[in-house]
């Protein structure tokens, strides 16, 4: 058996291979050479160097800063994102596993806002935002920072149910002996969160803010749902600053597509560096 | 045994491109095809069913997508780049038409061009006859005929019939006389009227009904003033009646039950507020007689309430008419095999003359096509649109969509919207509205103009 997968290994991995080439690393390479491209069609392109990548930040020969302005939001809305989402959805996942009454209802209840899609979600959030926030003249678009904690609320109330599942998965995996041993020893419950629950914890915690991490930097739905960028590009995220470029002017296509690739890059090198900083801190059961 | 399998998969492969590529070949060798990317989501049944008719009738291949609402340009940048490529699609402006100048045909010398009744209503770009309208709208200011009339007869009103608001400035009297006696005329005649104009929504599902319909209006005599082609527009615009601008604006606020500071909250909805007679006046267009007096919307409208008068704007109210335009034109792709596009052209031509085809635009799809087949029975039975026909006989100048020359339209709409919302919420001035309008016109054409080069 073992022979005859050492022999016909290419065979089997085929079919994937093939799919993950023309899924991902043809369209992954083209997009990387239009970035460099004038194209209104993908298939009509137009060599034209650097440009593209210039006009990200040169418009009319004048800085333009709507993109460093969505960077730095959407890297401050990762950043409060990934804290809230992680620490209250580690709080509930404690809570839960402490075989309170009721821990199968409520860590459903808590799930359930993850099975509704980003874009339906937001809708009926603003109609809620915006019937409580109408009683002081206001609306979820009146500033960016309306925007900005609209969006944390929503996005926090849907993904803290999925990381909290994964949260509890991972506490139900310590081992009882080591709770037990560290109890006797005369730990406190501090302590035994912070030397032994946690260190245990990493591998969960590494998952848990990578998936935070990297769903708040590509959120599209929820910000185009929500607030469609308003006041002005004021609340625009990256994606939807991407989509925008692409969509809204004329012959930008290819500038959409560097700032793509940017964005890719960014992306890729952050949780890169999150992933090195938490998996350095796993432990050896 | 592994090179065996491997040469065995890889014959195999072959094999099935080949047969794949002959089964393309045969099929396009045979007759020309139509594929028709349909731009109005509501028409979607009617042009199949018409597809449906032609193919019968003649045995070409017809296919009809219909992108869905606001996705219209996504979804023909990315059907032009398959092989099988629309051979009709819309574009809306000039600006499409420059971003499509590769694609679009020249349809000087086509039947369909020699049936346009009024050439204007056509986008000429780069020296060709790119797109041709398939229909043309009419907007201006919609207004309840049963409760205007009925406010005319009560003491000190403003003017004694509707029929004597001819100017801006009896229009603002009227409609701030109205929102101040609201609950006398509801008294008197038992209305549920909340406001004189309809609540002007700022989101992004009713804004372009100021940064672009209201917005034609300054850009319209602007062009006119200059001399400028009316519907191509200029590089650079003064903003010279940008004041008569905020005067509309400001009386549409300032007569409305809406909260100013709400207005982009997106939970508005200025149909309703018309259609259950709670407003009387609402800046819309022609497209909108078939939802108010739609049963199934349950409004308390009835056709015969329904009446539009032009946005007058104080600058020629005595001479205005309403605007007349369109944001729908054929255009056939220029790199469609030349099969494909005589049979489209055929077909187009078809859809214009045949009854079956005069009777789905008119009827079905209710829409007044700008074409010399379409008298009679054919006549567009839209109120508005007969609105429309009537201030044309009585001489007015209907005003042209001047808008359709907006550069990098979306952009440049959402600054002007942007401004607008935070001069309306009381936190910016209207400085940055005019700065948003001119500066960013001018800003926004050179960045199309170093686009198309």
């Amino acid at each position: 058996m073992e022979k005859a997968i050492k022999k016909y290994w290419p065979l089997f991995v085929l079919p994937t291979f093939a799919a993950f080439v023309i899924g991902f690393i043809v369209p992954f390479a083209y997009g990387i050479f239009l970035s460099f491209c004038k194209f209104t069609t993908v298939v009509d392109w137009k060599w034209t160097g650097l440009e593209n990548y210039t006009k990200i930040f040169f418009v009319n020969r004048k800085l333009d800063t709507t993109f460093l302005h969505s960077l730095w939001y959407t890297a401050l809305f990762t950043v409060v994102t990934v804290v809230i989402i992680n620490v209250v959805a580690f709080t509930i996942a404690m809570l839960l596993t402490k075989g309170i009454r009721g821990t199968n209802l409520f860590r459903t209840v808590f799930f359930l806002p993850n099975l509704i899609g980003g874009i339906v979600l937001s809708y009926i959030w603003l109609m809620i935002f915006n019937s409580v926030l109408q009683h002081f003249s206001k609306t979820i678009v009146s500033t960016e920072w309306y925007a900005f904690w609209g969006m944390v609320i929503v996005v926090s109330w849907q993904q803290i149910g999925y990381m909290m599942i994964i949260y509890i998965a991972g506490i139900q995996n310590i081992p009882g002996e080591l709770i037990e041993a560290a109890r006797i020893d005369g730990a406190s419950p501090a302590q035994l969160l912070k030397s032994v629950t946690l260190p245990l914890l990493m591998p969960t915690i590494t998952v848990c803010t990578f998936l935070s991490l990297t769903n708040g930097f590509k959120l599209f739905d929820q910000n185009l749902a929500l607030t469609g960028g308003n006041p002005g590009r004021l609340s625009q995220l990256l994606a939807l600053n991407i989509y925008d470029t692409m969509y809204g002017k004329t012959g930008w296509e290819g500038v959409g597509q560097a700032k793509a690739v940017i964005f890719f890059i960014l992306v890729a090198v952050i949780s890169i560096i999150q992933n090195r900083l938490t998996t350095s801190k796993e432990v050896q059961q | 045994m592994k090179k065996q399998v491997i040469s065995v998969i890889l014959s195999a492969a072959m094999a099935a491109g080949m047969l794949a590529g002959s089964v393309v070949s045969v099929s396009a060798e045979a007759t020309g095809k139509v594929y028709l990317l349909n731009f109005k989501p509501e028409s979607d049944e009617a042009w199949q069913e018409l597809a449906a008719a032609y193919t019968d009738e003649t045995g070409v291949e017809v296919n009809v997508l219909t992108a869905a609402a606001g996705t219209y340009s996504d979804t023909l940048k990315s059907e032009m780049a398959k092989s099988e490529a629309p051979t009709i699609f819309n574009i809306g402006n000039t600006a499409a038409a420059q971003t499509w100048d590769e694609y679009t045909l020249d349809l000087a010398d086509s039947e369909l061009y020699s049936h346009l009744t009024d050439k204007s209503l056509s986008i000429v770009y780069n020296d060709k006859v790119a797109a041709v309208a398939n229909c043309y709208e009419c907007y201006g200011i919609i207004y309840n005929k049963t409760i205007l009339s009925d406010y005319c007869t009560l003491d000190g009103a403003v003017v004694a019939d509707p029929s004597e608001i001819t100017s801006l400035d009896t229009l603002v009297a009227v409609a701030e006389d109205i929102n101040s006696r609201i609950d006398e005329i509801n008294d008197e005649f038992g209305y549920e009227l909340t406001e004189a104009f309809a609540s002007a929504g700022l989101d992004d599902g009713s804004s372009w009904r100021f940064s672009g319909h209201l917005a034609n209006m300054p850009l319209y005599y602007e062009f006119k003033d200059d001399g400028a082609d009316l519907v191509a527009g200029e590089p650079e615009i003064k903003g010279t009646y940008l004041d008569n601008y905020k005067k509309v604006w400001d009386m549409y606020v300032g007569t409305s039950a809406a909260d100013p500071k709400t207005l982009n909250s997106g939970a508005l909805n200025a149909e309703m507020e018309l259609g259950m007679g709670e407003a009387v006046f609402y800046q819309n267009g022609d497209w909108e007689f078939a939802a108010l007096t739609n049963p199934d919307n349950g409004y308390l409208v009835e056709a015969e309430d329904l009446d539009m008068m032009p946005i007058y704007f104080g600058v020629d109210d005595e001479n205005e008419g309403l605007c007349v335009g369109t944001e729908n034109y054929w255009a056939v792709n220029a790199k469609a095999p030349q099969e494909d596009i005589d049979a489209t052209l055929e077909f187009l031509n078809w859809v214009i003359t045949s009854d079956t085809g005069r009777e789905a635009i008119t009827d079905k799809m209710g829409l007044s096509a700008p074409f010399d087949t379409f008298t009679d029975d054919f006549a567009s039975k839209n109120a508005f649109a007969a609105s429309a026909a009537q201030l044309m006989a009585d001489g007015k100048t209907s005003v042209a969509w001047s808008f359709n020359a907006t550069p990098n339209v979306d952009t440049w709409r959402k600054d002007v919207v942007t401004a607008l919302t935070a001069y309306t919420d009381g936190t910016g001035e209207w400085d940055a509205v005019v700065t948003a309008f001119v500066d960013g016109w001018a800003e926004q054409w050179k960045l199309a103009e170093e686009a198309a080069e």
